[in-house]
């Protein structure tokens, strides 16, 4: 764990100094508060700091208040190190940001179990970010093929069109529906219809550039965003797709399974943009006519959507 | 605390050993350490009350007494303490005195890690 310590006082700075590195702290040694300040307010900065109270340039209570102006999205704990003791000291000190303080000369137990009691602090913080972070991704994910689920890939549509407008670039909108799928479910059985389903994702995200979209949009359809695209390249784009999908049967547990996918394709010019839900609404009506066409094609949305 | 044991007079052997947690080289350094910093912040002291800035003089005498407290140099450390706190609540008659009474403990301090270190 990265540690900063701040003191003007050499003796001082080195014994902390020695004293966290032989418990295993990565220390980082400053001899005034603006250093500390400007380690410690990088973003990556450490997220644990001793101040010295008494500091030329800024005091630690200074030094307190950059860090919690500068750093106030995550924790970072603070205690001050004094020879301060009065109780207006302390409160002063605490007052300014200091989540504790310790009276020197230090006895080394009393710091180290002070800081374990910052690192318990840290650690919730941590737990609390990370299971947010599942939440969000739970939220915003397909748990079967682990693509954008149908809300996400929505949304960020929505935002790539606005985008496109103010850019004045064309953004393709492609829906894809596997072919006769529900006979593989009938056949084969779900397990195996959800193995066809992970592989087709994979082939999906292979066949797209790292920044396009590609999300679940319902049970066996498929929404990919092509992003900052050339109109006249949409249907050689979604042509590759359905060659990708398509190309090799598909390896399951019941044997390889040829699986074909048909696809609407609709490229949205910059300017004034269709609604979102025209657009998802045209781009199914192509899809429905690739059916019609015999599937395992795909059908474009009239002429390049211009403007309304 | 076999070698330091010279220094037993001026400072407190068992507790500074506790401090740096039985790690000799460390307190070694730390007298090395006391001892270039000590002239600076000596002379820091005397040209504070010289110029009698009271400011400059808790200042200086703070961190002189941070060093001592860090040596477990007791009696040296009380005096600079009480320096620091005439000068904050600005009883600057009392300081001339309790100078007099702190210098000669320094120069001791200093002169028994000197022979310290040169016997090391």
């Amino acid at each position: 764990m990265r540690i900063l310590i701040a003191d003007d006082d050499p003796l001082s700075l080195r014994l902390l100094e020695r004293t966290l590195e032989r418990v295993g702290y990565e220390v980082t040694a400053v001899k005034n508060g603006r250093r500390a300040a400007e380690e410690m307010c990088q973003p990556e900065g450490p997220r644990l700091a001793l101040l010295d109270w008494v500091m030329p340039e800024l005091d630690g209570p200074a030094v307190c208040r950059q860090i919690r102006k500068d750093r106030g999205g995550h924790h970072v704990h603070i205690i001050l190190i004094t020879s301060k003791d009065s109780k207006q000291d302390i409160v002063c000190g605490l007052e300014s940001g200091a989540d504790d303080y310790l009276v020197k000369p230090f006895d080394p137990e009393e710091l180290k179990a002070r800081l374990r009691t910052g690192q318990r602090i840290l650690q919730l913080e941590d737990n609390l970010v990370e299971a947010r972070e599942q939440m969000h991704y739970k939220a915003t994910h397909d748990p079967l093929t682990s693509l954008l689920n149908r809300g996400m890939i929505v949304d960020l549509l929505v935002r790539e069109l606005i985008r496109a407008r103010r850019e004045k670039t064309c953004t393709v909108v492609i829906l894809g529906d596997v072919d006769h799928f529900k006979a593989v479910n009938d056949t084969y059985g779900h397990p195996v219809g959800d193995e066809v389903l992970r592989e087709l994702s994979r082939r999906l995200l292979g066949s797209v550039r790292s920044y396009d979209f590609v999300g679940r949009y319902g049970g066996e359809e498929f929404l990919v965003v092509l992003n900052n695209c050339n109109p006249a390249n949409a249907m050689s784009r979604a042509e590759q797709i359905r060659q990708a999908v398509g190309q090799t049967p598909v390896t399951t547990a019941k044997g390889p399974l040829p699986i074909t996918m048909s696809l609407g394709v609709l490229a949205s010019l910059g300017g004034e943009p269709k609604l979102v839900d025209e657009i998802l609404s045209d781009v199914d009506h192509a899809l429905y006519e690739a059916k019609g066409a015999g599937r395992n094609c795909c059908r474009q949305a009239g002429a390049p959507v211009l403007t309304r | 605390m076999n070698s330091f044991s010279a220094l037993a007079e001026f400072l407190n052997l068992p507790e500074l050993l506790d401090r740096v947690e039985g790690d000799e080289d460390l307190l070694r350094e730390l007298l090395a350490l006391f001892q270039e910093d000590l002239p600076a912040s000596r002379e820091a002291l005397q040209a504070a009350i010289a110029g009698g800035d009271l400011g400059e003089i808790e200042r200086a005498a703070h961190r002189l007494k941070g060093m001592l407290a860090n040596l477990s140099a007791g009696g040296a450390a009380s005096f600079a303490a009480e320096i620091e706190s005439a000068a904050r609540v600005g009883n600057a008659p009392k300081i001339p005195g309790l100078v007099q009474l702190f210098d000669p403990q320094i120069i001791a301090l200093s002169a028994a890690l000197d022979s310290f270190m040169a016997s090391a």
